[in-house]
């Protein structure tokens, strides 16, 4: 039996969203740009789910809602599209990018990409509880700056940022403001408008909807040059609606609305009940524990162990959790987010991340408080012997 | 009861075929491929190059047990690839199979299989552990006990070879009939770190330009007379004849590197020659035997084992064959057997040439 502690990586689809994306599989397969019934029909629940999407983000305008593949997809058209834009309008006046170095890597390998093609990227630090430096990234915004994109929350230690001080300055400026809220969508409340942001990234796969499926919230009146041309999504996105996976993210969106207030509570109980019971293992740390974090992610370095070894001794005893966003290749290499926060590279390759989600049971947090403190000091112990 | 084994699988079909017969024969196999080279992109085959993982996680897939990567690049590059470049640009023969062995699959990884909570690390070799005690494989041409030698009994106790019994036939074979991508995979019989069998290069390219390894120098006769010019001692092995460009009525072997001169003495074939040589960092598997012994000694990987007289001394020996042996090569391991039972071994220190008995 599973215990899934990685909600932060990608969440189970609730089954009552399964439910409602198969008609969309089966009968409903028309195109929804079609002038028929079977692809109106295919429309009307594009729609529909574009009006739950708005509702949870509070956006005005459903139509400001976009559709994407992805989060990753999501942020590339806000940060690529609003650069160029501004770039080309104000030819090349406006060709500046100021973000953070705790971005999620879809921001941070798209900012490297931008900088080899001519714009220019700045990147402020955070403190050490992870939260980024405000006055420093506002002493990068000037009138060179098309765009400013700072996380709502960061991926692997759940520390929420100043995101409305940070757009609310950055739009006094004349520069389009964007938050990267993947990580927050349905965890915490999300409000466009108390945001002040012109753009935010969500992702399905983070909300209990499939994978494959994202959203860019697009204020009305924000011109973005288009990444895929077409004349979907208003002519910002080009592709035919994937009408299923879009159906499951806005049903996803509505029941995390409904349910915000409860979700994040129980989140909360079991991600202090992880943080109480980590914390008794000798040499443990909370990372980010002095900064306002997520209510459902706990993230942990381990002195004299490397994360990625604890996740596999975890894995074989049934357990899910992660050493740092998407550690496939076996390497232990300290996180960016960890060294931006000053943590030590013999810390920070000591790290794992839990994060609870729907479904999350006390007797999933029991298991892992059960297991860690064996798997911990067996690892130290094969660390001493080959070093 | 269910044992829980950790496979260390290259991506190959010796591998892969001993974790098919641990999972196969109902206890729980964990596939654990190392990453030994720090860069993601090296395409040839050391362990943990992208496609060999991909082959070893496929098979894994295929079997339907658990498959992880650990990068070990660090301690590869410290325990394995710097005291190979320290050899070469010493002027001997390194042997880095060993030292892998020991420190990495037996040593390191048998560390992290204690704390994964398994009782034993499998791997692909052609060898066999009887009672605890290191043995040749039953398929003679392939047997790989050379390089296991130094093993200690801990790390035996814990130590499986699930193929040691087979032949490399049956093991394709059984791959085969599993269905596993890596059935007919060439084998890989060079230096695993080491792209295109291009040693030079390769020291060349990791060390320091100025290191003496590196230096020309001369090449002499055992009299002194200077024949050529080397490009470095890292350049030569032992034995070697090709690459000297020396001109003569008789070929000219390289017989020995002499560091502190920063010379290649070459000679004849007679040269060669030896019957006596001495080891250190000597291991021995079991009650050691002191004073002397009669065994079987193999001196290189593919040398038959031949009859000698050895004295022990602590951590060193002598070891005195019968007949001639052709090139002993210092850095090369010598390991001594009775019958198919590896007795212990060590580093060829020194090689008294020139036909001494």
């Amino acid at each position: 039996m599973t215990v899934y502690l990685d909600h932060n990586a990608t969440t189970p689809v609730r089954p009552e969203v399964v439910d409602a994306m198969l008609p969309w599989l089966r009968d409903g397969y028309g195109n929804p740009n079609s002038v028929y019934s079977l692809g109106q029909r295919a429309r009307a629940a594009v729609e529909r789910a574009r009006e739950q999407l708005a509702a949870l983000l509070g956006a005005a305008d459903p139509a400001e809602i976009v559709f994407t593949s992805c989060g990753s997809e999501s942020d590339a058209l806000a940060i690529a599209g609003a650069a160029w834009q501004a770039h080309d309008e104000t030819k090349g006046r406006r060709r500046g990018v100021v973000t953070t170095k705790i971005e999620h890597d879809a921001i941070g390998l798209l900012g490297g990409q931008l900088r080899r093609r001519g714009l220019t990227v700045l990147e402020a630090g955070c403190g050490a509880d992870g939260t980024v430096n405000a006055d420093e990234l506002k002493s990068m915004l000037d009138d060179s700056t098309a765009v400013m994109s700072v996380m709502h929350s960061n991926n692997e230690t759940g520390v929420l940022q100043p995101v409305a001080a940070l757009a609310s300055a950055a739009r006094a400026a004349g520069i389009l403001a964007h938050t990267d809220a993947v990580q927050s969508l349905g965890k915490v409340e999300l409000d466009v408008k108390e945001l002040g942001v012109d753009l935010l990234s969500v992702s399905g796969h983070k909300v209990n909807a499939p994978k494959g499926v994202g959203a860019l919230y697009v204020r009305r009146g924000v011109r973005l040059a288009t990444l895929i041309p077409g004349h979907q999504e208003k002519n910002r996105r080009g592709g035919t609606e994937n009408t299923a996976s879009i159906v499951g993210f806005g049903l996803a969106c509505e029941l995390a609305g409904r349910e915000l207030a409860s979700a994040s509570a129980h989140a909360l109980a079991l991600r202090k009940k992880l943080e109480a019971g980590v914390l008794r293992i000798k040499g443990a740390r909370l990372n980010g524990a002095a900064a306002s974090r997520l209510p459902n992610t706990a993230h942990f370095s381990f002195e004299g162990v490397d994360g990625h070894h604890l996740v596999v001794a975890l894995d074989l005893e049934g357990v899910c959790v992660s050493s740092g966003p998407a550690c496939s290749s076996g390497a232990s290499t300290p996180s960016h987010v960890l060294s931006a926060m000053g943590v030590p590279p013999q810390i920070a390759t000591g790290s794992i991340r839990a994060s609870v989600g729907w479904g999350s049971t006390d007797a999933d947090a029991d298991r892992l408080l059960a297991l860690l403190p064996g798997a911990v000091g067996k690892l130290r112990s094969a660390a001493k012997v080959s070093a | 009861m269910k044992r829980r084994i950790l496979v260390a699988m290259s991506g190959g079909v010796d591998s892969s075929v001993a974790a098919a017969l641990v999972h196969e024969r109902g206890d729980e196999a964990v596939g654990v491929t190392m990453k030994l080279l720090a860069r993601a992109d090296t395409g040839f085959g050391c362990c943990g190059s992208p496609a060999d993982v991909d082959d070893a996680r496929r098979v894994a897939e295929t079997l339907g047990f658990s498959h992880y990567v650990s990068d070990m690049a660090e301690i590869f590059a410290s325990k394995v690839i710097r005291p190979y470049l320290d050899a070469y640009l010493g002027g001997t023969t390194p042997n880095p199979c060993v030292e892998c062995n020991r420190s990495l699959k037996f040593g390191h990884l048998l560390g992290l299989s204690e704390a994964w909570g398994c009782d034993a690390v499998a791997t692909g070799h052609y060898a066999r552990v009887i009672d605890g005690r290191l043995h040749k494989s039953l398929e003679p041409g392939k047997d790989q006990s050379y390089f296991l030698y130094s093993l200690d009994a801990k790390s035996l106790s814990r130590a499986e070879f699930p193929v040691g019994s087979l032949s490399k036939d049956a093991v394709r074979a059984k791959a085969r009939e599993l269905g596993l991508k890596t059935a007919d995979k060439p084998e890989s019989m060079e230096t695993c770190f080491v792209p295109n069998r291009d040693v030079r290069g390769f020291v060349a390219a990791n060390a320091d330009a100025t290191a003496p390894g590196l230096t020309p120098g001369p090449i002499r006769d055992r009299a002194g007379k200077e024949l050529g010019r080397h490009n470095g001692l890292a350049a030569y092995t032992i034995g070697q004849r090709s690459g000297l460009g020396l001109s003569g009525p008789e070929p000219k072997y390289v017989v020995r590197m002499d560091a502190a001169s920063n010379a290649v003495i070459v000679g004849g074939v007679d040269e060669l020659q030896t019957k006596t040589i001495t080891v250190g960092a000597l291991t021995w598997n079991g009650e050691r035997n002191g004073g002397t012994l009669r065994a079987d000694v193999r001196i290189r990987h593919r040398h038959a084992p031949a009859a000698a007289r050895i004295e022990l001394n602590g951590e060193t020996a002598t070891i005195t064959f019968d007949e001639l042996q052709r090139a002993p090569a210092p850095g090369q391991a010598a390991v001594i057997y009775h019958n198919d039972e590896v007795l212990g071994g060590g580093t060829i220190l020194r090689s008294i040439v020139g036909g001494g008995s």
